[in-house]
């Protein structure tokens, strides 16, 4: 309003009105001219804002999950199928005996990533994210999106071929057994989520059902193991030790620290612990190792924790957070699902990086202190140093097909992070870590028959008397990786005793799939 | 007699062919022709019963039935004999046209009586109908210049009446009921507001331009010709205040402004004015819950959008879903009053701008656009072109009142300014709405006939000062 208001006041003065007019009634007719120019100036910024919701934003909020149209379609429409990428179906629809369409789903395993399409209670997971094209709301292209207004019948549902593979899935779920915990695999090359198992699994099918759909669901919410947390997106863990890589990438990557790098005050601290700031860094593990001072590849074997404190004090708190957010720290991360944000610090702290002071950095630099991440960040971690150094961007969708043909999903790189030479220090490093003679008593589980596997595991305290959680990150075939793995267990214990197992399962599991 | 006779005007019939209004009007008839087509083509493909089997169109009795008031109105302006704009009223009727099609379209049962879509066609007829019978008719502007203060009195008596009998709808005191007859007093007010205005801004445009006081930096006219503004402006807070109307007292406020400046080319009044307003409007956020909710929801309706920014948010989904061509008369998904999924509530009253954009797409909304500006600018010429003072500001305040409400809620409607309730003109469903904008358009009509002297008023001297307030101007 203040535009047409606005506009009309930007006029000259009284007095040079009063001449421009027409004798007897001055100022009327220029003010007139104005008071036009200003409302066509007013209805041009309607159009624009018509302009803004219907073409910039037009895609945008009318495949969203929750516009009406997709919610209207999601009920009444034969919903496309989604398979793995062997083509095995992961969901499906049949009719009920109303002849209403009713949701299948191959397996519980795969209901914490491909989620449900209930009548009662929506969408989630690739069925939420993908609802408009499954749906057939709005096809992928937009060349397609024009011709379709002109068919009879508009809708035209996707069937959706996932990047996953049913087995390893299903392996990942048996692996983590009753145990709460998350595993991702992803092929480092090109982004391909290969397994993205989250326990305790919940049955979709119950919930696409509305004979059992309320009962389930309150059964699920009430259940004090929170099936309905996607672990692997939403699940936030301590990753101690595993956090080291990350350490790594960012010491080497800045320069302030080479494989070479070793600490003399190192040694005399792994008996009396490290002290920072009037805090001590201890390292309960290390008696096997003696005094000798370590450089970044035998440190990494053994997960010696002081040698990662001082390098992550070397490195710097601006340091460490700007290598750790080019690795997708500090912000959801693009993906398919709706991810949570991994962080290093708490941030707000004056020390460098938002770090409070040098002991959280020094604690952080080995996986504790305030230092939070998703399996999926963990896995994107060891699947950088898998690439060479390389980011690609995760994802889980290989194609759309409907009646206008398929749509593939290319592989999309989305960061360099390190140089590939600093990416096979790492990588030997971790190779190092499983195969190592030190290494090895901490991650034999990992090891492969036939497969040389890189890694690193974790234990992650969480303070009181807990068992910790157990991690591991790691990926095979060193030198020429296929797959990386995150693992984590929720209160398994050391990162040896149930991750790295779990890791070793599924990369065998991986290489006879793969038939490497 | 002679009363009568000064507003009609000599009797004699002479016609006089106005063959672009004709030639307009038969591609209003067609394009409506062609939606009503279309309309009934999207219902048949999904599968709805159609209102009249073995008809292309959608409802052809309808549609005969307005396109023949149109031309009725036409035969009654060649009737007439005079020399008025030929532009207008095909104009207001693909406007008009548009909205049977839309109403005809959404659900029926909104509304009681014989259903959206024949209430609308009701509606639509009468406001022709007062617009042709003004547009023709009406030869002097003395009766509402004269007895402007007696209009004045009226409006008055019509805010207070709202207020004190008003009864509510959705939170806002808008619907005044006489008898068995409901309305919207604030359309009709709207008009008197303009013929007041008209009459008392010609009356004192010389001393409203006169700068002999001076507050500040600002030059400001003799203190006592400011209270006709500090009244509106009073009376637009009011306005939000006792009735919850933001709508009407942002267009009765912004008509004001601009015919203040047009009557005296005066920016600083502007200026003045909107500061007034933005610091009233400011205290109304602080005091008003119902003003904070509306300015709230527009801020960010997506973070309340299942609560009280569902209905902004569903529109803008409304349009987005439109895109570029739209999904096409019919195809569109604006099932009002059926939640959830995707019904506007109010859809027909407050958000047909959205319906329309889901339905004819941005191509639509364009067009639509682009006649309400036609409106516009055919009326401001109208009043370039009057022969006096009163007649201007008359005609730029009519054409006003439409342009500026138009925009006010299609900008609502866009989440470029907070929603208000108020209607968009010859579009939105309601009567009230439409016999205001009827009168509006056929006194515009009216006006625009340059056959006509204006009355030389009792006393008036030829530049518009009344005698008696000549020596102080």
């Amino acid at each position: 309003m203040t535009d047409v208001v606005g506009s009309g006041a930007r006029g000259g003065t009284a007095s040079a009105n009063r001449s421009a007019g027409p004798g007897r009634r001055p100022g009327i007719g220029a003010a007139l001219s104005r008071v036009a120019v200003a409302l066509t100036v007013a209805f041009a910024g309607l159009a624009a804002g018509a302009g803004y919701w219907q073409v910039a934003r037009s895609s945008d909020l009318s495949s969203s999950p929750d516009d009406a149209a997709v919610i209207a379609a999601s009920r009444h429409i034969v919903r496309g199928e989604i398979s793995d990428r062997d083509g095995v179906r992961l969901a499906w629809t049949e009719k009920d005996p109303n002849g209403e369409p009713l949701r299948r789903y191959a397996s519980p395993a795969l209901s914490g990533v491909v989620g449900y399409a209930s009548p009662v209670f929506g969408s989630a997971g690739l069925e939420r994210a993908y609802q408009a094209e499954l749906t057939g709301i709005t096809p992928p292209d937009p060349v397609q999106d024009l011709v379709r207004k002109f068919r009879a019948n508009p809708s035209d549902p996707q069937a959706m071929q996932t990047t996953l593979v049913a087995k390893l899935q299903e392996a990942a779920v048996a692996a983590l057994g009753k145990d709460r915990g998350a595993v991702v695999m992803l092929d480092p090359r090109t982004g391909d989520v290969l397994a993205m198992a989250s326990t305790p699994v919940f049955d979709a099918s119950a919930l696409a059902s509305p004979d059992t759909a309320s009962a389930t669901m309150t059964a699920l919410q009430a259940d004090p193991a929170k099936p309905l947390l996607p672990r692997p997106t939403q699940g936030r863990y301590v990753p101690g030790s595993v956090f080291k890589i990350v350490t790594a990438i960012a010491g080497l990557g800045s320069g302030a620290i080479s494989p070479d790098t070793t600490f003399p005050e190192q040694p005399a601290a792994e008996k009396t612990g490290l002290l920072v700031s009037g805090f001590r860094v201890t390292d309960g593990h290390h008696s096997a190792t003696g005094s000798r001072a370590h450089d970044f590849v035998a440190a990494t074997e053994v997960s010696c924790n002081i040698w990662y404190a001082l390098a992550g004090l070397r490195t710097g708190g601006d340091a460490l957070v700007s290598w750790a957010a080019k690795l997708g720290f500090g912000e959801p991360i693009p993906f398919d699902l709706p991810t949570a944000s991994s962080q290093v610090t708490g941030g707000g702290g004056s020390f460098g990086g938002g770090f409070s002071d040098a002991v959280e950095l020094a604690n952080a630099a080995y996986g504790q202190a305030e230092t939070v991440v998703t399996p999926l960040e963990m896995a994107l971690v060891a699947g950088t140093v898998a690439d060479d150094g390389v980011l690609m961007r995760p994802h889980l969708v290989r194609s759309f097909s409907g009646r206008g043909g398929t749509t593939t999903v290319a592989p999309e790189t989305w960061r360099r992070v390190i140089p590939p030479g600093l990416a096979r220090e790492i990588s030997a490093a971790m190779q190092q870590a499983v195969n190592g003679p030190l290494g090895r008593r901490y991650t034999t589980g990992a090891q492969v028959a036939g497969l040389t596997v890189a890694g690193k595991s974790g234990t992650a305290e969480l303070g009181g008397t807990g068992e910790p959680d157990s991690w591991f990150i790691g990926f095979a075939p060193a030198g020429d990786a296929a797959v990386a793995i995150a693992v984590v267990v929720e209160q398994g214990g050391r990162g040896a005793e149930r991750a790295a197992p779990i890791a070793g399962q599924l990369l065998a599991a991986w290489k006879a799939w793969a038939g490497q | 007699m002679t009363a009568a006779a000064s507003v009609l005007g000599p009797g004699r019939l002479r016609p006089r062919p106005r063959n672009r209004e004709l030639g307009l009007l038969l591609v209003v008839a067609g394009t409506l022709g062609a939606g009503s087509i279309s309309l009934a083509a999207t219902w048949s493909a999904g599968g709805a019963v159609p209102t009249s089997p073995g008809s292309v169109f959608a409802d052809p009795v309808a549609l005969a039935a307005y396109l023949g008031a149109l031309f009725i109105a036409h035969a009654a302006f060649v009737l007439s004999g005079r020399r008025t704009d030929q532009i207008l009223l095909p104009t207001v009727g693909l406007l008009g046209g548009i909205s049977l099609l839309l109403m005809e379209r959404l659900p029926q049962n909104l509304v009681g009586g014989l259903g959206l879509g024949r209430n609308q066609l009701l509606w639509l007829v009468a406001s022709i109908a007062l617009m042709a019978v003004i547009g023709s008719v009406v030869r002097s502007d003395a009766w509402l210049r004269l007895y402007k203060y007696t209009w004045a009195a009226l409006g008055v008596a019509l805010l207070l009446l709202t207020f004190v009998f008003g009864h509510d709808v959705n939170g806002q005191r808008l619907a005044l009921s006489i008898g068995p007859l409901t309305g919207q007093p604030s359309e009709l007010l709207k008009v008197i507001l303009v013929v007041f205005l008209a009459g008392y801004l010609s009356e004192n445009r010389p001393l409203l331009m006169d700068e002999s006081t001076r507050l500040g930096p600002l030059r400001l006219p003799p203190l006592p010709y400011l209270a006709p503004m500090v009244v509106m402006w009073a009376m637009a807070l009011s306005v939000v205040v006792v009735q919850g109307d933001l709508g009407a007292a942002l267009l009765f406020f912004a008509v004001f402004l601009i015919l203040l400046y047009v009557a005296t080319a005066r920016a600083s009044y502007v200026a003045f004015g909107i500061v007034a307003f933005v610091a009233g409007g400011f205290v109304l956020y602080q005091l008003v819950p119902h003003v904070r909710v509306r300015v709230d929801i527009w801020l960010d309706p997506f973070a309340q959008a299942s609560g009280s920014g569902y209905q902004v948010v569903q529109a803008l989904h409304a349009f987005a879903r439109g895109g570029i061509l739209g999904t096409g008369l019919g195809a569109g998904l604006p099932a009002v009053g059926r939640l959830p999924p995707g019904g506007i509530p109010a859809l027909h009253t407050d958000f047909p701008f959205a319906a329309l954009g889901e339905e004819l797409g941005l191509v639509g909304i364009m067009g639509i656009l682009g006649l309400y500006l036609v409106v516009i600018e055919r009326g401001l010429r109208v009043a370039a072109s009057a022969a006096d003072d009163y007649r201007a500001i008359l005609a730029a305040g009519l054409s006003l009142v439409i342009g500026v409400q138009a925009f006010i809620i299609a900008a609502g409607n866009l989440k470029l300014i907070p929603l208000t309730g108020i209607t968009l003109p010859f579009i939105s469903y309601g009567g009230s709405s439409l016999l205001a904008n009827g009168v509006v358009m056929g006194l515009l009509i009216a006006l625009s006939d340059r056959g006509v002297e204006p009355p030389r008023a009792r006393g008036a001297r030829p530049n518009g000062v009344p005698a008696g307030k000549g020596s102080r101007a």
